[in-house]
């Protein structure tokens, strides 16, 4: 979204089959035996390719398609999916899938508790760090020339000769990979079940959005700046006041895009733009 | 130097001196329950229900039961809770903080089966016990969860108590049609529904499923049609409730008993159907106001009583929201839940987590919610579900089980 312009708003069916990988994974094989915790790395495996698949299907789809035309597609794709899920009776069609059990099984309980939460949550750092190296990666790369090339001006970028649909896949494929990975451990391996009504829920794209304009839409530390906002400040406000923090929660938001409408980092970027800080406010 | 030195260790031992009987003691000095509780998002008319049920029966334990016997002694209870806003985020990162910060006694679930699984794991890992009165599916007690305990009902029961009906009144129908919406509840209920049908010695003669914000079912009634069943059991929510009754009568459809999950006890269902199309349909539910458990009751089927009479527990709900409402059975669950747990604590005279869940493993009891028992799985076998049927005028008449019936119920069902 940052680089290209455009806006994502399927983003959460690369979370969904994310999810989705890692329960066929620990569904499918935990009886085979000698297994053990690969189960885990087989789900996870299993992620990425859905998450491939999807995102090769969505670039040849979506990415002929600019602006609102693209990200209604994007909407449909997701709805789509989720209706084929429940209607073709697919991975346990509107049942979902529910495979706490079958891990307690694989690895043994003491195991399982410890991969459902200390290594869980440890793995979403891990990709968050493994997201800021490829974007720095891209940026400083020809990927990244071509694709800001895409944002500034698509159609001058074809003429110049720069391959958009190549370029925009490569980006897709990224996104699709790093939603892919954080569905297979932050939805599937931690809660142990996957329903589709849950997970393909369009609310999801919506904060990640949020979270991306709030910290600075093509920075580097703008997502994370954008989430330590929105995340800390939901989290002390439910346990201040809950039941009011979303009251409360709405203004602030409001207010922070009215005062920096390109996000915070894009704001301090701008204010030490020509200075020696300039450098590290990627 | 020497003499700031020995000001700072004197001031840090007297700090830890102030700091330790807190946290030694404090544990013991009230009982706490902890909950990740849905007050917004898609979950917050149950939510509120919910801490308002909680709020009542803690309000009771303490001020009529005098607070919980731990060590011969009695303790307050004391409640905290967090709005999750009905997501799984919420839930999982709420009851860890609750566990590890709070140092809650027990965890209490949120609201309905996705997020009740989605705190299991984080409750197994501090083996923390995990009590539910949200999640109704059968399939979060067989994942091996050590510590969780259910107080709802199980979903694939909510139809038993129908079917048990009809078939002590009228043993002679057979046959059954099954049609409900292709949701995850929807499919464990009926799925239950259909198991005991058959073990009741009924015929399923039609079964089918239709997709979630369906907004015409004419095609799949025209065909139930024809099978000419004697009892339709179905539904899934509250629009397709109603456009099912609707389109049953459009179809001419008549038959002997009409049961459909979700929409039938809600009091709009009655008024959109304008009444007379409503009359003698029935719904199950966990409790509704008006249910006759009573002590006199409990002492009859030999089990013991806690917790306050049904018209207490409405007056106690009502102070606890600070409105006027009557109210709902996730409100009587949530209840019902603080009043097992509490006896569970008594039973086993400690707040260990591996004592009281195997005291609640054990208990058996009966309150204003009915019986109270679960089986080794944690999975709530001692409550029966209610089936109610509006009558005449309007009337919510509760008809099955006998021992919370507040009338006969109307058999056959008037026709359309």
């Amino acid at each position: 979204m940052g680089m290209t312009g455009y806006v994502d708003f399927g983003y959460v069916t690369f979370i969904a089959l994310g999810a989705y990988g890692m329960s066929l994974g620990i569904t499918y094989f935990y009886q085979v035996e000698g297994l053990g915790i690969w189960i885990v790395f087989i789900g996870f495996l299993l992620a990425l390719l859905l998450a491939s698949l999807s995102a090769l299907l969505e670039a040849f789809i979506a990415l002929r398609l600019r602006g609102a035309y693209f990200a209604i597609a994007c909407i449909g794709i997701n709805e789509g999916l989720r209706h084929f899920i429940e209607g073709a009776k697919l991975w346990g069609g509107s049942e979902g899938l529910i495979f706490s059990g079958s891990l307690i099984q694989a690895v043994g309980r003491e195991t399982a508790n410890q991969l459902t939460t200390f290594w869980a949550d440890l793995a979403v750092f891990i990709i968050a760090a493994l997201a800021a190296f490829l974007n720095i990666h891209y940026m400083r790369s020809k990927i990244g020339y071509a694709l800001t090339a895409v944002k500034e001006d698509e159609d001058a970028a074809k003429v110049m000769g720069v391959n958009t649909t190549k370029y925009k896949t490569i980006a897709f494929l990224t996104s699709g990979l790093l939603g892919a990975s954080v569905g297979a451990v932050a939805w599937g391996l931690k809660l142990g079940y996957v329903f589709p009504g849950d997970v393909f829920v369009i609310h999801y794209t919506v904060e990640c959005i949020v979270v991306v304009l709030l910290g600075g839409a093509g920075t580097l530390l703008g997502p994370v700046v954008g989430g330590l906002i929105y995340g800390l400040s939901k989290y002390w406000l439910a346990i201040i006041w809950p039941g009011f923090q979303l009251l409360i929660f709405a203004p602030i938001i409001i207010i922070i895009i009215v005062l920096f409408p390109e996000g915070v980092v894009g704001m301090l970027k701008n204010r030490v733009r020509g200075t020696a800080l300039e450098r590290y406010l990627l | 130097m020497k003499s700031r030195s020995c000001m700072a260790v004197a001031g840090f031992v007297v700090t830890l001196a102030f700091l330790f009987p807190m946290y030694a003691f404090g544990a013991k000095d009230k009982v706490v329950i902890g909950h990740p509780a849905c007050l917004s998002g898609k979950y917050a008319k149950a939510g509120e229900q919910a801490v308002g049920g909680i709020k009542a029966c803690i309000d009771w334990v303490n001020n009529v039961h005098g607070g919980v016997t731990v060590d011969g002694k009695k303790v307050p209870l004391d409640y905290k809770y967090y709005d999750c806003e009905s997501k799984k985020e919420g839930v999982t990162s709420f009851i860890e903080r609750l566990i590890t910060v709070n140092k809650v006694n027990v965890v209490f679930s949120a609201y309905s089966s996705g997020l009740t699984l989605a705190g299991a794991p984080v409750a197994e890992r501090y083996g923390m016990v995990y009590m539910d009165h949200g999640g109704a599916s059968d399939r979060i007690f067989q994942q091996g969860f050590k510590y969780i305990v259910q107080t709802i009902g199980p979903g694939s029961k909510y139809h038993e108590g129908t079917l048990d009906m009809i078939h002590h009144i009228d043993p002679k129908v057979k046959k059954v049609a099954l049609a409900y919406e292709d949701s995850e509840f929807a499919r464990m209920t009926m799925g239950g529904a259909e198991k005991h049908a058959k073990a009741l010695g009924f015929e399923v003669v039609f079964k089918r499923t239709y997709p979630k914000g369906v907004t015409d079912l004419t095609p799949l009634l025209s065909d139930l049609k024809t099978k000419k069943p004697d009892i339709v059991i179905g539904g899934g929510h509250y629009e397709d409730g109603q456009l099912f009754t609707r389109q049953m009568s459009d179809l001419g459809i008549q038959v002997k008993a009409l049961s459909l999950v979700a929409s039938v006890t809600l009091p709009s269902y009655y008024e959109a159907l304008g009444g007379r199309l409503a009359e003698g349909v029935m719904g199950p539910s966990h409790w509704e106001y008006g249910v006759t458990y009573s002590a006199a009751g409990a002492k009859k089927e030999g089990l013991d009583w806690i917790g306050p009479s049904q018209d207490e527990f409405v007056a106690l709900f009502k102070k606890a929201v600070g409105k006027d409402m009557i109210p709902e059975y996730h409100a009587a669950e949530a209840g019902a839940q603080v009043l097992a747990y509490v006896k569970a604590v008594e039973m086993a005279d400690s707040i260990g987590q591996d004592k009281v869940r195997a005291a609640l493993g054990k208990l058996k009891f009966m309150s204003f919610y009915g019986g109270w028992d679960v089986d080794d799985t944690g999975m709530q076998i001692g409550h029966s579900m209610i089936d109610m049927q509006w009558q005449e005028d309007g009337k919510r008449v509760i008809v099955w089980p006998p021992e919370a019936a507040t009338g006969k119920p109307i058999y056959p069902k008037p026709a359309f």
